[in-house]
């Protein structure tokens, strides 16, 4: 398939200091293939030239963080045996409409390199990438071989895409679509042929139409290999029930509603059905419980890890006796409509969570308000937690009040923690028993947490708690900060101080040009850099783009009232030069 | 049960005696956060009091709640209401897909689990839009998702069932006479007859409805 080099060595004729580097390309190779980690593969790769070329044939999967960092071409150069290709685009505040549609991260161009590069790669797996239609025609059409699609969080796609997929992919392992905004054309896109028997992940959750549920019946039957299965919101409880029965072998399920279904003849059928499932360790979906239902997944849970409830309203009680079941649970995400109440249940249940991630039911309070308050949680219920998780080590904690104190205890319990992220909802909120700001919370967090790589900061914070993370975060890779700061030496301790720093990601702060420009040195060791909302103006980023040649300083402009204040500005290292597929709100400088 | 809207004092956390957390409602500090974003920054250690003009500011697209604070005065509780229905910031809270309340132990009905604010999401979900509806006399509103009508005639029909008591109305007088006026807010702060225009039209510029006996 690929031709190798091949490399003549004359021994005799190189010196003693090379002879131990001098072994024949392919016994390096083989051993290479054991190197599995881009981080490590970038490593080996710095070693000498020798290395660099063995790791360069012998690496089959490429991870690019930034698709603006490098061009597909440069990609398919350096790198001739590409099986597995990760891609990542849009910068993270896309997520919450902070960056304009038409933005770019367009997948085609690189799959025009990748089709004549690699004819046979396998798998794709994208973030926040626009997918057309037509790219995933062309993509199904151009790679007989192809195995895995995971598009998260992607968006430009509808229903007629993934039909495509379906038709023409034969060997189709993977189709994992999860929060991508496609567009439901609804229409049966599960159309696999009846011969196609190879699928063992499928995850459609938030597509909104149904599907042909006998065509899926039927795949699920056939597919015995089938470990991933995510449906959507149209599968009812019956139909849930005959799909279980077809699949036993499942490792991950998401539900649909686990609610009222006059089809459902019993509980029974729907409990032996759950009962047969020894294999599950995720479980998700579960819209719409109702908790005459919920005991019916009991026998499912004795070996869950993870238990996604973050689209389920349940109350502390219903999660308490569902909590009990699961004693291996590694991994839990719920909604705040489980209070404190909940979260002690977590305490009480779950001694080996590692992760926890309370999300908010009602962000943007446009909820009428319901009987029972629905406060959310607070910070009693994140000490809660700690007292009753030593192992926790991630944590993303939505709520409206906390306490410095609250969050002392918590890095106290739980020194442990690699992913802090702590979103009190309202906007520069002080510690509400002291009036204090919430310096002293994050302070106490890089202080106790040394092994902490990613950092979401809110609440009222001054220079003091970026003093903080510059002095102590040591490790710290990623770092969000919203409403934050009194001035240009908060971010400029953080540059200076977070060595490991990757990715900074900044929005509403009174940071300027001088903080900016005191970056200079770091952001080529960044993957980005992302302001928006704060005091930069275009003279300021423009200095930043003379001075930095191989940084893209990339200006979002959206409207012509002021010329001199730079609203958003993403910067990035790249190899790739500007970008060429700029819309015109995006000025490159 | 009246919704309480307590305009909340701006410097209320610099005065470290008053307490407005009575432990009962939350009410007033989810609100504080809001008004706490139209505001100058100040420094934590100013002794000045802030501003206390509340600018109605009200973002479509785009706007990042830079504190500008040129806009007319905050009048009544009601139009603190509209500023936390109507997204006055962009992507705040950080949530990719709410994850909305859905049929738990109160209201039951369908269209509470779809409304939301799905347009948030960067990657996801299909578009709605939501507006409040406040009847005359009664005590909790509710809210609709327009995307989920085609006509008037559907929005009456969903009005209708909303507010049984507007269908008894409907019953008792004329049959054809709708005894009930449904008005909304457009994009501009005038109270308009609901129907007036075509329905395109009326969807772009509505912020929220009001039935009136």
């Amino acid at each position: 398939m690929a031709i190798k080099k091949q490399k003549e060595l004359d021994i005799e004729e190189k010196s003693p200091e090379n002879r131990i580097l001098s072994f024949p390309d392919e016994v390096l190779e083989r051993v290479l293939v054991f190197v599995k980690t881009h981080k490590d593969r970038s490593a080996v790769s710095l070693v000498c030239r020798d290395w660099y070329n063995a790791e360069r044939w012998s690496r089959t999967h490429v991870f690019i963080g930034n698709c603006y960092s490098v061009s597909p071409e440069m990609v398919a150069r350096r790198f001739p045996n590409i099986r597995s290709v990760t891609l990542k685009g849009k910068p993270r505040f896309s997520d919450f409409n902070l960056v304009p549609p038409n933005w770019g991260s367009d997948i085609h161009p690189w799959l025009v390199v990748f089709a004549s590069a690699y004819p046979f790669l396998e798998e794709l797996r994208l973030k926040r990438m626009t997918v057309t239609d037509e790219s995933l025609d062309f993509l199904a059409r151009s790679f007989p071989e192809f195995k895995a699609l995971s598009l998260v969080s992607c968006d430009g796609f509808s229903t007629d895409g993934l039909a495509s997929i379906t038709t023409y992919c034969r060997n189709l392992t993977e189709l994992d679509i999860q929060e991508s905004g496609i567009e439901d054309l609804g229409g049966s896109w599960l159309n696999f042929p009846e011969s196609f028997t190879s699928l063992e992940a499928l995850n459609f959750a938030n597509l909104h139409s149904e599907v042909n549920f006998d065509a899926l019946e039927r795949l699920v039957a056939r597919c015995k290999s089938l470990k991933v299965l995510k449906v959507n919101k149209h599968v009812m409880l019956e139909q849930l029930r005959r799909l279980l029965v077809r699949a036993p072998q499942l490792t991950e399920l998401g539900t649909g509603p686990f609610s009222q279904d006059h089809k459902l003849r019993s509980h029974i059928d729907l409990e032996s059905a759950f009962s047969n499932c020894k294999n599950l360790n995720t479980l998700s979906g579960l819209w719409e419980v109702s908790s005459m239902y919920l005991p019916a997944l009991f026998p499912a849970c004795t070996n869950l890890t993870f238990l996604n409830l973050s689209y389920t309203a349940l109350q502390s009680a219903e999660l308490a006796k569902l909590l009990q079941k699961c004693p291996l649970l590694r991994r839990l995400w719920v909604l705040d409509t489980v209070e404190d109440k909940g979260l002690e249940a977590v305490a009480s249940s779950c001694h080996l969570l590692q992760e926890l991630r309370v999300f908010p039911a009602d962000p943007f309070e446009q909820e009428v308000i319901m009987e029972g308050g629905g406060n959310g949680v607070t910070e009693s219920g994140f000490v809660a937690v700690s007292e009753g998780c030593p192992n926790l080590h991630y944590v993303l904690y939505f709520c409206h009040q906390m306490t410095n104190a609250a969050v002392a205890t918590v890095v106290r319990n739980c020194p442990n923690f690699t992913h802090f992220r702590l979103c009190i909802m309202d906007m520069r909120r002080p510690d509400y028993l002291t009036n204090e700001p919430m310096d002293e919370a994050f302070g106490a967090v890089v202080k106790t947490c040394s092994k902490l790589r990613r950092l979401a900061v809110s609440g009222l914070l001054t220079d003091r708690a970026f003093e903080y993370i510059g002095t102590y975060a040591k490790n710290l890779e990623t770092l969000s900060v919203a409403f934050a700061g009194s001035s240009d030496r908060g971010m400029q301790c953080v540059l200076e101080g977070c060595p490991k720093l990757r990715k900074l990601e900044i929005r509403d702060c009174p940071f300027g040009n001088a903080a900016l420009l005191s970056g200079l040195e770091r952001y080529e060791s960044m993957r980005s850099l992302w302001m928006s909302a704060c005091n930069l103006t275009m003279n300021g980023c423009q200095l930043l783009a003379r001075k930095m040649p191989r940084l893209n300083v990339e200006v979002i402009k959206e409207d012509e009232s002021d010329d001199m204040h730079a609203e958003k500005v993403y910067v990035y290292r790249s190899v790739a030069g500007p970008r060429r597929d700029a819309p015109p709100f995006v000025l490159t400088l | 049960m009246e919704l309480e809207l307590g305009l909340a004092l701006p410097n209320n956390h610099l005065m470290k005696g008053f307490d407005l957390n009575d432990g009962s409602t939350t009410n007033s500090y989810r609100k504080r956060g809001f008004e706490e974003a139209f505001e100058k920054v100040i420094p934590f250690s100013s002794p000045l009091p802030r501003k206390t003009t509340l600018p109605l500011f009200v973002h479509k697209n785009g706007g990042d709640g830079d504190d500008e604070n040129d806009g007319p005065q905050l009048k009544n509780p009601d139009e603190l209401n509209s500023i936390s229905g109507s997204r006055a910031l962009v992507g705040w809270p950080p949530v990719k897909h709410p994850r909305r309340r859905s049929a738990g132990g109160g209201a039951g009905e369908r269209w509470s689990e779809d409304c939301g604010s799905n347009s948030y999401a960067g990657g996801g979900g299909r578009r709605a839009k939501c507006v409040k509806v406040k009847m005359e006399g009664v005590a909790i509103g509710r809210k609709v998702d327009l995307c989920l009508h085609d006509s008037y005639e559907e929005l009456f029909h969903t009005l209708n069932q909303m507010f049984p008591t507007m269908q008894h109305g409907v019953a008792y007088a004329h049959p054809h006479h709708r005894h009930f006026t449904v008005t909304y807010e457009d994009g501009e702060g005038d109270w308009l007859l609901v129907g007036d225009v075509p329905w395109e039209a009326f969807i772009q510029s509505v912020k929220r409805l009001k039935i009136l006996s």
